[in-house]
């Protein structure tokens, strides 16, 4: 095989491109001295420039050039521009930008063209999940990529984005683990009391809004076991959940507690998942409290909650008997 | 004591076999992208689906039985990275089936770095010709071991097959079952596959199919299946699930059943019959399968029966071999307490996935050092 000519000027592929010589003023000051090479592939990434070509032969170019000269940031944007607009791999282009990155660690172009791409990424992500929101390969892809290049920059839009996709569908529970990776589990965010906070309000928020909806419940669950808060402290959020709307409807002259949000006008009541949860904090109370654990386990195994009465029998068996 | 307000309808155990049977005899061109990925899989829910309504022998002749076996055999295949199963001759030149003389060659060929063996696949051959009652004879242990050690990787998982990225909670349970079924965990790693399944475990309670991932029925039997089997093996002391954490394992699982009877994979989706075996099967693997109340599950899957054979995965949708035998394989677990005689089955294995009598078949044939026989 020939090889091919290493000049631009000299391929009858480029002859259409008109070079554009470099503007050095008329006495240039600090001259660099451009290998033939460099300043013939320069010439005609300018002439390109001119003419906004986006094409095949546009990524061989910027290729070459960036292999001369890895800080040439124009030719690191254009390639990107070149790579949107022709729909390119961007996985290919990540493989590729592994090579330039091992050699030139410092240089702050290879590393800002990585996020560009791993952005493009992430939106590409997001497009496939409109279209299936609950689809396993996806999400666990997006939070492959998210923790493998672990980016402050990658990370930043998650919770405003995973928010949207929950009000779009609160019982998406792909999208609360989601939540639940990017706060606790992996993301980069503080990690305070303040978060916590947070996340619980959040969680009560959309339980008001939801209430028998497990994934919201787990989520609550996680956040309280992972930052070991006690479910005692959500008694008084969970208690209004326990109960007929009816009897909820004495409480409805209160003020309206934004702490603790009241189930949604409408929503089924009891809330099973409620009952359980308070169940839970008894349990922990101690022999008084197992009595009472008892009485609500027995209501959701023979009246809330009967696919699953073996379950809260076999709850009441075990808390008697660490009891005694 | 279940209510039953529905009378359960019989199990049509006949049109579930044909539909095997349908199956294993040929597959339309539709399903093309089975051959590279999952024909043996496919050939195994199959097999497993006439094994466990005990009619392989009836369904089939003793000719059959051994192409079947021939046909398994010619998929185990050696190279640079051991020995083990392909998916399927899919990248095996037409020419290079050995045109048999007597005696037969060596019952493996050798492979390229395109069609090299596949960890799963090598799982589901070696319950394939378990139920088809093989001696073993011809499976290379040693090399098995020496590819099994290839696909783990450093971070304690293992891939489909060596070198390549895919790596899950699947593999690290086939590698598991594989190693309990040689009855030798020298091939791997064993602290560092454990430590690979802590970190697929989620704030649910369940497992995700990698670290990080959401929590999911299929991988979180994978990961309690294959923490039970190494259990079994007693290499190791103790489960290294704590109390606390084998109690929210335990919830997440019952709450996956929903009010129709059917299990869910993941939190707040639809029923799905395979998630009768994922979810009932590891109910079973955590010692509490009484939990589980049989006789809405069974109303469940009576109503995945597909009309003309087979089980779908939800009421109204089309049958195939996977959903077929896992629901099978859910009723060998949780067998409906009713006297119509077309719901009973034989007790399942829940940690090698096979009727008891295969499992057994697989524990005792398969491991050299159980053999005493010169080759
Ligand atoms: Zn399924």
């Amino acid at each position: 095989m020939a090889s091919p000519p290493t000049l631009y000027a000299e391929d009858p592929a480029w002859q259409d491109v008109v070079p554009v010589p470099q503007y050095e003023g008329v006495t240039p000051l600090a001259p660099i001295f451009y290998t033939p090479e460099y300043k013939d592939a320069t010439d005609y990434f300018r002439g390109i420039l001119k003419s906004g070509e986006t094409s095949e032969r546009v990524l061989e170019l910027t290729e070459r050039i960036i292999k001369m000269n890895p800080a040439h940031y124009t030719a690191w944007c254009y390639r990107y521009k070149t790579l949107i607009a022709l729909g390119s791999n961007l996985e290919d282009e990540l493989r590729l930008t592994d090579v330039y990155c091992f050699k030139y660690l410092k240089t702050y172009q290879v590393w800002h063209h990585r996020r560009l791409l791993l952005q493009e990424e992430l939106d590409f992500i997001a497009r496939c999940l409109g279209a299936d929101t609950k689809n396993y390969h996806t999400w666990s892809y997006r939070q492959w990529l998210l923790a493998y290049f672990n980016h402050p920059q990658l990370w930043k839009g998650e919770v405003r984005w995973v928010e949207r996709m929950l009000s779009d569908d609160v019982r998406n529970n792909s999208a609360w683990h989601h939540r639940f990776f990017v706060v606790f589990a992996a993301g980069q965010g503080e990690q305070g009391p303040e978060v916590i906070r947070r996340e619980i309000a959040y969680a009560k928020q959309k339980i008001s809004l939801a209430p028998n909806n497990a994934s919201a419940w787990n989520y609550l669950r996680g956040v309280l076991d992972h930052a070991r808060v006690p479910y005692s402290t959500l008694t008084a959020f969970v208690e209004p959940y326990t109960l007929e709307h009816d009897k909820e409807g004495e409480a409805s002259e209160d003020v309206v507690d934004l702490e603790d949000p009241p189930p949604a006008k409408g929503a089924e009541l009891p809330c099973a998942l409620a009952i359980e949860f308070l169940a839970d904090v008894h349990e922990g109370e101690g022999q008084e409290g197992v009595r009472r654990a008892v009485e609500l386990w027995k209501s959701l195994a023979n009246e809330y909650d009967t696919i699953r009465k073996k379950y809260w029998e076999y709850r009441i068996r075990e808390a008697l008997a660490t009891q005694n | 004591m279940s209510e039953s307000p529905e009378p359960l309808p019989k199990l049509s155990r006949n049109g579930h076999a044909l539909h095997c049977v349908r199956c294993l005899s040929g597959l339309p061109s539709s399903q093309t992208e089975m051959d590279a990925s999952r024909r043996l899989a496919l050939v195994f829910y199959c097999l497993g689906s006439l094994d466990l309504l005990g009619v392989l022998e009836s369904k089939s002749t003793d000719s059959d039985r051994e192409s079947w076996r021939e046909w398994v055999w010619e998929q185990q295949a050696t190279g640079k990275y051991g020995t083990g199963f392909r998916p399927s001759p899919f990248m095996t030149g037409a020419g290079s089936k050995p045109v048999c003389p007597l005696p037969p060659p060596p019952r493996w060929g050798t492979y390229s770095d395109y069609d090299t063996p596949h960890l799963i696949m090598t799982y589901t051959a070696l319950l394939s010709l378990s139920i088809l009652h093989d001696d073993f004879s011809s499976l290379d242990h040693p090399g098995l071991l020496k590819f099994l050690y290839h696909c783990q990787r450093s971070d304690g998982s293992f891939c489909s097959f060596p070198n390549s990225t895919e790596s899950d909670l699947r593999s690290v349970y086939c590698a598991f079952a594989i190693s309990s079924m040689l009855d030798d965990w020298s091939g791997i790693d064993v602290p560092r596959a454990l430590a690979f399944i802590g970190r697929c475990r989620t704030y649910e309670g369940g497992y995700g199919q990698e670290p990080y991932a959401e929590a999911q029925g299929g991988t979180t039997y994978c990961a309690l299946a294959a923490i039970h089997l190494v259990l079994s093996s007693h290499s190791i002391p103790s489960s290294p699930l704590t109390p606390a954490q084998r109690a929210q394992t335990i919830r997440w699982l019952v709450h996956n059943q929903h009010a129709s009877g059917g299990f869910r994979g993941r939190t707040e989706k639809d029923p799905d019959a395979c998630y009768c075996f994922w979810c009932g099967a590891s109910l079973q693997i955590l010692g509490v399968k009484a939990l589980v109340d049989s006789g809405p599950l069974t109303q469940f899957l009576a109503k995945c029966q597909f009309k003309f054979g087979g089980i779908a995965k939800a009421p109204g949708e089309h049958s195939d071999p996977f959903h077929t035998y896992l629901s099978l394989a859910a009723l060998g677990i949780y067998p409906p307490a009713v006297p119509e005689e077309s719901w009973k089955f034989d007790s399942l294995d829940p940690l090698l996935n096979a009727r008891e009598d295969t499992a057994r078949w697989a524990w005792s044939k398969i491991p050299l050092k159980a053999r005493g026989r010169t080759s």
